[in-house]
């Protein structure tokens, strides 16, 4: 308890209560950069063009999102780690992935991704090919279109849809915890923190962070929702 | 223009072969015809499964041929039924969206912004968003944005379609003014008489997917494929008028025809242009064997049965008086009043009846 204007506080949000939040919200924020050009990508292609094998594309991208994040988790450390393929040619320059915040970054990407993917290809469904096609005929290269027609008017799906892939990327917990593991000051996010704090009794920091999660989903949801609604308005 | 195409559709397939070449050509015909199928394939948004489109000397499409250019640059214009704006730009914005295209496909032919903003009255409109428009505005502004990408072609689908009958009545005349202030070539998709005839020089028929007449709109609707057609759709003569005199106090307006007739039609300031189309429907013409007497009506006009069409219980009667007069009866008062082929008739036309563009 410390004296503050004639008012006591208890100091809950210690230096590590920080730091762990921080760098949930930094990876979380990267890893939701990180997907954002792919998953508009992906999601326009889904949307409006047809092509072979884009049905089983399409539930690629949507498995992990029914998967059981343990499992996802277990598959991204076969082909990340050390002794596949990949993870050697990765190793040889000097690039590591698991263990450490790039693990936490790749477990948050691939969970998220499905989200953002589904929310954005619905906002692009519902622009009318009817506008595109007239823009066309004015003379819109198809790269016009995309950006001054088609992009602006879904943005506020995809906005929305970067939102809840943020939130479900600092929710990550299974796919985190095999690939990167729960290494307190190097990959511990707010869920590996609170299962942490549980599992060691340490009740008040649980339940701080519990409240700080709580608050970001709160805030996040919302925001999309209210996003979502705006955008079926006009 | 020449087009032929071949689209297979859900319950019929649309199969098409026509060349024509007018200032603004109709395609008319019921709802679910294929018009705006044709539409969509000769501004290259829909795929042709056979067939060749041309026009002002230009191939844009030949499955023969393998030409298949995309909607960018067949340098068509195309006003869609729902008008289509784009709901996140201002109107100037739209109007301007295929203002400035570099490749500029059509000549520019004179066509600038001041203009087309006069034209269409829109210059007061210009800074609102597209949610606010009402649906003769957003209808106007769609045909200011083609307009402005300076198409060789301009596609009309159903224009006047979405809007109510008195807002019809003031949008048709802006199109008349597109039609004679630009040097653009037209298309124009309707299923509505009145706007055939007030508007094309050329008009195909289709059903079905198939063409099934074609011609100049007042002798082509005439026939008996039209009539069948068009039951319930009241049939409009429509003519070329010049102002001669205008008097407020007697409440009307003295306009000569291309024969040389005079009619009364109701009072109009005159206008800026003395030259303009009045119209007055088959419907609201009396047939008189003899000249009638002491009657309100303004106009009685003397004249020869040319022809009489009939169809399920009525007709169209085509009177000869300098100028052509179709007239609708039924049976019963042909039989009555003994008409035949080359009877002299006057016709009897309430000076309200008529209707000025």
């Amino acid at each position: 308890m410390i004296e503050h204007g004639g008012r006591h506080h208890i100091v809950i949000f210690s230096l590590d209560t920080w730091q762990i939040t921080l760098f949930s919200l930094a990876v979380g924020l990267a890893s939701t950069l990180l997907i954002l050009p792919f998953g508009i990508a992906l999601a326009w292609l889904f949307a409006r063009k047809e092509w072979p094998l884009k049905s089983v594309i399409e539930t690629l991208v949507l498995l992990p999102l029914v998967m059981p994040p343990v499992s996802t988790g277990l598959i991204l450390l076969k082909i990340f780690g050390r002794r596949s393929p990949l993870g050697q040619w990765l190793y040889q320059r000097g690039i590591e992935i698991v263990f450490n915040w790039k693990g936490v970054l790749i477990a948050m990407s691939v969970m998220s991704f499905p989200l953002l993917v589904r929310s954005v290809r619905t906002s692009f469904a519902e622009v009318s090919p009817r506008l595109e096609q007239i823009a066309a005929t004015l003379g819109a290269s198809p790269l016009k279109i995309f950006f001054a027609i088609t992009l602006p008017l879904a943005y506020k799906g995809i906005v929305a849809g970067a939102l809840l892939a943020f939130s479900r990327a600092l929710g990550e917990f299974g796919a985190t915890i095999l690939l990167a593991g729960n290494i307190p000051g190097r990959t511990q996010t707010l869920s590996l923190a609170i299962f942490s704090f549980v599992q060691t009794g340490k009740d008040t920091e649980a339940y701080t962070l519990l409240g700080i999660t709580v608050f970001l989903a709160f805030t996040f949801v919302w925001f999309s929702e209210w996003l979502l609604r705006a955008g079926r308005n006009t | 223009m020449h087009l032929q195409c071949r689209i297979p559709l859900a319950h019929f397939e649309l199969d098409i072969d026509v060349s024509f070449d007018a200032r603004v050509t109709a395609i008319f015909g019921p709802s679910g015809a294929g018009k705006t199928t044709l539409l969509d394939a000769i501004s290259g948004l829909r795929e042709i499964a056979e067939g060749e489109i041309e026009f002002n000397g230009r191939t844009v499409f030949s499955s023969a041929r393998g030409i298949h250019r995309p909607p960018q640059r067949r340098g068509i214009g195309y006003v869609p039924q729902e008008g289509a704006l784009f709901p996140h730009l201002s109107v100037r914005k739209n109007i301007l969206f295929g203002a400035n295209r570099s490749d500029n496909v059509g000549a520019s032919m004179g066509i600038t912004v001041d203009h087309v903003l006069e034209i269409l009255e829109i210059n007061i409109l210009l800074d609102r968003p597209v949610s606010g428009l009402s649906g003769g505005e957003a209808q106007r502004v769609a045909l200011a944005r083609a307009i402005l990408s300076r198409p060789q072609l301009l596609l009309l689908d159903e224009p006047l379609a979405a809007l109510d009958v008195a807002l019809k009545e003031r949008i048709l005349p802006y199109l008349a003014r597109v039609r004679d202030e630009f040097a653009i070539p037209m298309i124009y998709v309707t299923h509505n008489l009145t706007e055939v005839l007030t508007l094309a020089d050329w008009v195909l028929m289709v059903q079905k997917g198939k063409l099934v007449a074609q011609g100049i709109p007042k002798v082509a609707l005439r026939s008996v494929h039209a009539i069948k057609q068009l039951a319930d759709e009241p049939f409009d003569n429509v003519f070329a008028a010049t102002f001669v005199e205008s008097d407020a106090r007697s409440g009307r307006t003295r306009v000569r025809l291309p024969s040389g007739a005079e009619l009364f039609i109701p009072y109009l300031p005159q206008p800026a242009n003395r030259a303009f189309q009045i119209r007055v429907g088959a419907d609201d013409i009396l047939i008189a064997t003899q000249r009638p007497e002491g009657i309100s009506a303004g106009n009685v006009l003397p004249g020869t049965i040319r022809s009489i069409e009939p169809v399920d219980g009525e007709a169209l009667i085509t009177v000869a008086t300098g100028d052509e007069f179709v007239v609708r009866l039924t049976s019963a008062a042909i039989l009555r009043l003994g008409l035949t082929v080359n009877s002299p008739v006057f016709l009897i036309i309430k000076t309200r009846s008529f209707r000025a563009l």
